[in-house]
This record gives structure tokens, sequence and C-alpha cells, in this order.
């Protein structure tokens, strides 16, 4: 009866459903494969620290350990202590297009890394520009609008706020004016440590 | 329609798919995670270390063969050529400079020598030539305890790993000095395996556990000043077997830990010229440092002592630790855009005057000393001296909190004026009730101070007979060192040190 109230869409779906319920002699064998995949599911979402990206903190992007000299010239700038990666790197003219391009280049990230498709030397996209310098001026709006403080800084035309990007003339930051790999050996970023539990290692040793 | 059960039936090879299907999904499942692991793994392996050496390995070029550039630095500590107006890393005789110094600590062993640090890497040395540390030669001991060595080497944490803290710093001097020959180095910061920051001196993680906080806890820039801190704070010895103590336990401000010497009756020596019961601040430079802007507005030591620099491109932190003075490009240019010259003058600025005070304040002091002697000698009662002589132990005591910090002025100059100010009181009281005393005694003249114009004419006046010290010291230096200098390589060619690359 209750099959018969519910709209034509669900209809289908519980007969998809029920389509999928293996014979009583597969069951057994079913849910142990069904255990396994999904296990390894959660296993790959928790080696991978997928939860961590929803968070703001910096020590995220870290995660892939070739983000590091990008990680260490941050800790090392006057910025370190007003901004996060996502303060600058994301948009926040909105809510829905902040998360929106969070994703988009968070999944592109993880799918490069992934593949090892990496540059050595990383290098900002268009759009990213495009964010950095919206980002440049939702914190230092005045600098380029205020008549008063303009005074003190003449090369702040229409111009050159306009055609050109803050850091072409500051160029130093935050992360100084190359950044790779090789460029910042032995730096020490907060990389993920082992996912194997203490209490673990201890039974094992 | 037909259940699945159905069409499996009808069709078995379809059962079959499905069950390939999920071993194929699962097995790159599997790949996949096992690739994630394998990369997260290569974060740990970013350097291809040349050797390998255990947590003790005291000597600095063993580590430094894993990492050449920050030990390159760390080597560079022996320079002594930057000279600020005030201090730098050059050698100074403190006391030449400012012979009040001798006075106020009269009767006790920085009145023999006191001279500007100099750079990590001398510290065993300059300890080995200082007169504090006496010259235990000729069946003599020294006047220090073993608790001096405590933050000089690397050799430290590894004596005490072998016999514990608290037996370390039983014993006179001499007694160690075979087994601490490394200056101040790699493992007195870093752990061996992973180059974290560590803090391996007990006296900070006790004083630290004693307010219930657990630094484990702490954040990577929080490490950055505490693995400064173990050393550069506050501390005293206590009781028979001096032990390393910070006395934190009410609160890290000038009042707390004068409260806190007073509830315990501490004091390191009688004045030689009072007699009042003195406690020598050594360098709280981290408790002054925590009272200033730079380190509310989150700043670590390491950001401008030991700023990130470059060096054929590559960005690493510069171990050669020095006044931020040196590289106003890498340290106050980082934040402030003025020009180099403005920065400096704005810190010679906060010197220059809060240097003013603690002059001014020297000379209450040194007036105070003098002031009481003189009413011993005219026969005054302890119960009558009593309160005088304590104003002298806490007035002194806050002239020290910011005075042997050599940073004070800067990292907190508000903080360093406010102290000056209450101390200037204490001495003032001091020295109202000295001259009552004095009075009552029938003595109703200024009390003269002798001519204390250079360093020798005021060790005349405490009584020091600098010529037998140095003669002493020079005899050490001959007869003693070498021996323990030949005592460590015998120890140390059993290091245990493996080449790793071919």
């Amino acid at each position: 009866m209750l099959i018969f109230e519910l709209g034509p869409l669900s209809l289908n779906c519980m007969k998809l459903f029920r389509k999928l319920i293996p014979p009583d002699q597969w069951k057994v064998p079913v849910i142990i494969i069904l255990g396994i995949f999904i296990g390894l599911g959660v296993y790959a979402f928790y080696i991978s620290k997928a939860h961590s990206y929803l968070s703001d903190d910096p020590s995220t992007c870290v995660n892939c350990h070739i983000m590091a000299p990008q990680y260490a010239t941050w800790a090392h700038s006057a910025h370190r202590e007003v901004t996060n990666c996502n303060t600058c790197h994301v948009p926040h003219d909105n809510v829905f297009n902040h998360y929106y391009f969070k994703a988009k280049d968070g999944l592109r990230h993880a799918t490069i890394f992934t593949l090892r498709n990496e540059p050595q030397v990383i290098e900002i996209k268009e759009a990213g520009e495009k964010v950095v310098q919206q980002n440049c001026i939702r914190c230092h709006e005045q600098l380029i609008k205020d008549p008063e403080l303009l005074t003190q800084r003449t090369h702040h035309t229409i111009e050159t706020r306009t055609d050109r990007r803050c850091w072409e003339c500051h160029r130093d930051v935050p992360h100084g004016r190359e950044n790779s790999l090789s460029l910042t050996p032995n730096a020490l970023v907060p990389v993920p440590q082992s996912p194997v539990p203490k209490w673990l290692k201890e039974m094992m040793d | 329609m037909a259940t699945i059960q159905q069409i499996i039936r009808k069709r078995p090879w379809l059962g079959w798919l499905i069950f390939v299907a999920t071993v194929v999904v699962v097995f790159f499942l599997g790949l996949l995670a096992s690739s994630i692991m394998e990369r997260r793994a290569e974060a740990s392996f970013a350097y291809q270390p040349e050797v390998e050496h255990s947590q003790w390995e005291p000597r600095s070029e063993v580590w430094g063969e894993n990492f050449p550039r920050q030990y390159e630095r760390w080597k560079a500590t022996r320079d002594t050529s930057f000279r600020t107006k005030y201090n730098g890393n050059a050698p100074i005789d403190m006391l030449e400079r400012n012979p009040r110094l001798v006075i106020l600590w009269a009767n006790y062993g920085f009145s023999k020598e006191y001279d500007q640090a100099k750079g990590h890497a001398w510290a065993i040395r300059d300890m080995r030539h200082n007169l504090r540390t006496g010259a235990p030669v000729d069946g003599r001991s020294s006047p220090m305890p073993n608790t001096c060595w405590t933050c000089k080497s690397p050799d430290v944490p590894r004596v005490m790993s072998k016999i514990g803290a608290e037996e370390f710093y039983k014993g006179s001097w001499e007694e160690r000095g075979h087994q601490i020959v490394n200056p101040i180095g790699c493992a007195d910061c870093h752990e061996a395996e992973s180059m974290n920051l560590q803090v391996p001196r007990p006296a900070l993680v006790e004083a630290f556990e004693r307010r219930g906080r657990d630094i484990e806890d702490a954040t990577h820039q929080q490490m950055r000043r505490y693995v400064c801190a173990q050393c550069h704070s506050e501390y005293y010895f206590k009781g028979e077997g001096n032990y390393l103590v910070f006395p934190w336990d009410k609160g890290r401000e000038v009042e707390d830990m004068e409260a806190y010497y007073d509830e315990r009756d501490f004091a390191d020596w009688t004045h030689g010229i009072s007699k009042a019961p003195m406690i020598k601040a050594q360098h709280p430079d981290y408790e002054i440092f925590m009272q200033g802007i730079h380190a509310k507005r989150g700043l670590a030591c390491a950001d401008c002592h030991m700023p990130y620099t470059s060096e054929g491109g590559q960005k690493f932190t510069d171990h050669k630790i020095v006044s931020p003075l040196k590289y106003i490009d890498k340290t106050c240019l980082v934040c402030h855009k003025e020009s180099e010259k403005q920065l400096m003058e704005d810190v010679y600025t906060r010197f220059d005057k809060v240097k003013a005070s603690q002059y001014k304040l020297e000379k209450k002091l040194v007036q105070a000393h003098f002031e009481a002697q003189k009413a011993w000698e005219l026969g005054a009662t302890e119960e009558q001296m009593k309160p005088a002589l304590m104003d002298i132990r806490h007035a002194q005591w806050r002239w020290g909190y910011i005075a042997n910090s050599h940073g004070a002025p800067f990292h907190a100059p508000i903080e360093c004026l406010r102290v000056y100010n209450t101390a200037m009181g204490i001495a003032q009281d001091a020295r109202l009730k000295l001259s009552r005393i004095l009075s009552s005694l029938g003595y109703n003249k200024e009390v003269p101070v002798p001519d204390i114009s250079t360093k020798a004419k005021a060790q005349e006046v405490v009584g020091l007979d600098m010529d037998k010290l140095n003669r002493q010291k020079e005899k050490f230096m001959e007869e003693v060192v070498p021996r323990w200098e030949e005592k460590a390589r015998q120890r140390e060619k059993g290091y245990d040190v493996k080449e790793l690359s071919d």
C-alpha cells in the first residue's frame, strides 16, 4: 500500500533497489564484498585526510608536501599573522562561489598530485590570479581608493590599479620571488604525521 | 520485471561479471590508497641524509654533514665583528664600560669578569676562560657547581640522558669538564630523526608542568620561542644539589618572581659592602620579550634572530643567531616598510631612554650600598638594618631584571621603564631608611662614594686580587683544559656514526 502512495520516481527507485537485492545463497559473500569496498573507501578517506579540506587551516595545504615551499614562505612573511591560504586563494564574494572555487581548485590539485603531474615550479593559473587580486583589494582597499592615502602613494594611479596586478611591483608579498621544492630544502612544515595511531605502534614494538 | 535473482538464474555469467567488476574496483581503490601512502612517505624523505647518528651526538659538525647550509651559518656565530651601539657580538668588557657593576656585584662572581656574550660557538671556550668559573688546579675546586654547564653544550642532554638531571647538577664545576666540550649546537634544539624542534633540558618543561601546561601541546611557532627560552630565562639553583629551577610558579613579571624568592628566603649571595641578601637576576630575556608588542603580535625569537635568508636562490633559516640589527632587510623590513636608517634610529631611541634610567638607578644603588656599610661601621643592629637591606635587595633585583637582559629595552621598552620606575622608588626608600639610621647613630653627612671610575679601581674597592685570579686561570688553561680535550677526543672516537651515501 505504501508504495502506491509514493511518487513514480520513488517507485522506480524501490524497484531498482529490490532488483539489486541478491539471491539468498549470495547474501553473505555480497555483504563481505560490500564491506571490503566501503572499508577501503573509508581508509582512503582517512589517509588522505579528506575531512581536513573543509577547514581553513593552512596545514591542510601541506597534506601534499609539494606545497611545503608555499607554506614555509608564507609562515615567514608578515601576512602569516593575518591570513591563511584561503584568505587570498579562494574568493570571498559570496558563499556559493567560495566553496565552488575551493572544490574546483582542490579537486584539480588532488587529481594532478595523484597522477604525479605537478611541475617542479608551481605557478598560479589565471583564474587564481584574479581571485588573489580581488583579495588584495578586499583588505587593502583604502590604499588604492582613499584620496588622502593616495597622495602618499602616487604610483597607485587608475592605470596601474586596473591594468596591473599588485605583485608586479610588490614582488615579495608574501611568498618571495621564486618558489619551488628545490629552493626551500629542509623547510620544517607540518607535513602529515604517520596515520598509524600511537597505541598501535607501541603494541607492534 | 524479473528480480536480479531471476536474471542471474537465467544468465549465470552476469553474477560473475558483477563479482569480477567489484574485485577490479577494490583492487584499484587499494592501489589508490597505497599511492596516497607513498606520496605521504615522500614528505618524510624529502632530504637524503649523508650520515646517520643518534639523538645524543653532541658534535654539530656531524649533524652538519646532512645540513651543510645551516651548519655553515651556525659556524658563523664565531664571527665577532658586529657592534651595535650597546651590544652586538663583539667582545666588550662590560665592567670596564660600566665600573658601577663591580660595586653592585661585590663579593659575587660577576664582579671578577662580565663580558658581552659572543655567538653560540664560543660558549665552551668562553666559559673556561671566564674568571667566574675559577681555576680548579693545584687541588683547588671551582666556586661554581656543575649546574653552570647546563646551557653551554649539547653534551649536557647527552650526559643527562645517562645519569638524570638531578645527578648531573651535583658536584663542583670541574668534575664534568671532560664531558662537556662541544659548544651550543644542533642537538640543543633539534630531534635527530625529524629535525623537529625539541627542548631537551628539564627546567623549562618542569616550570610549565607546575603551571599545568604540557610542552608537548606547543605549536611549531611556540617551539620557536621555547627552544630559546630553555636557556634565555631567569633561573636559580635550588638547595644543596644546585637543582636548576625557573621561578615562574607565581608568574613571570618582576613582582611575581620577587615574591617567589622572598617566600623561600632565597639569596644568591650576601653583598660584600652592604651585607644585603641579594638576588641576582640572570637573563630573563624570554620573560621580558613576552611582555612586549612583538610577542603580542605572535612573533617568535627565531623570526628576528634567525631570519629567513636566501643563498644561491635557496631559502632557509639563518642559524647565525645575532642581533636583528645586523640584517634589517631580512628582519624588520619583512613587516615594517621604513628605511633601515629610520628603523635603526627607532631601536636606539628606546635603548637610549631605558639606559639613561638604568644609569640613574645604578648610582642610587651604589650610594645605598656604601651608606649601609657606613651604618654597620657605626654599630647599627641587624634589626635596625633589615628593612633597608630588604629594600636594597628588591631594588637591585628589579634593576637586574631589566639590565641583565641585553635586548630588554627593545623587547619591551614600556615594561623596562615601569620596572626601573618601581626600583627607583624602592632604592630611594632604602636611602631614606639608611639616613634615619645614620642620623640616629650621630652621622648626619653625605656618605662618600670611593673613586670607582675604572674597573681596576672598583675591583680594588671590593677587595679583589685580580693578578692572582688571572695567574691561576692561566695555569688552569695550560694544565687542565688540554687534559679535558684529550679525554673528550678519545670518547668521541667511539660514537656511532654511519655513512649512508656512496
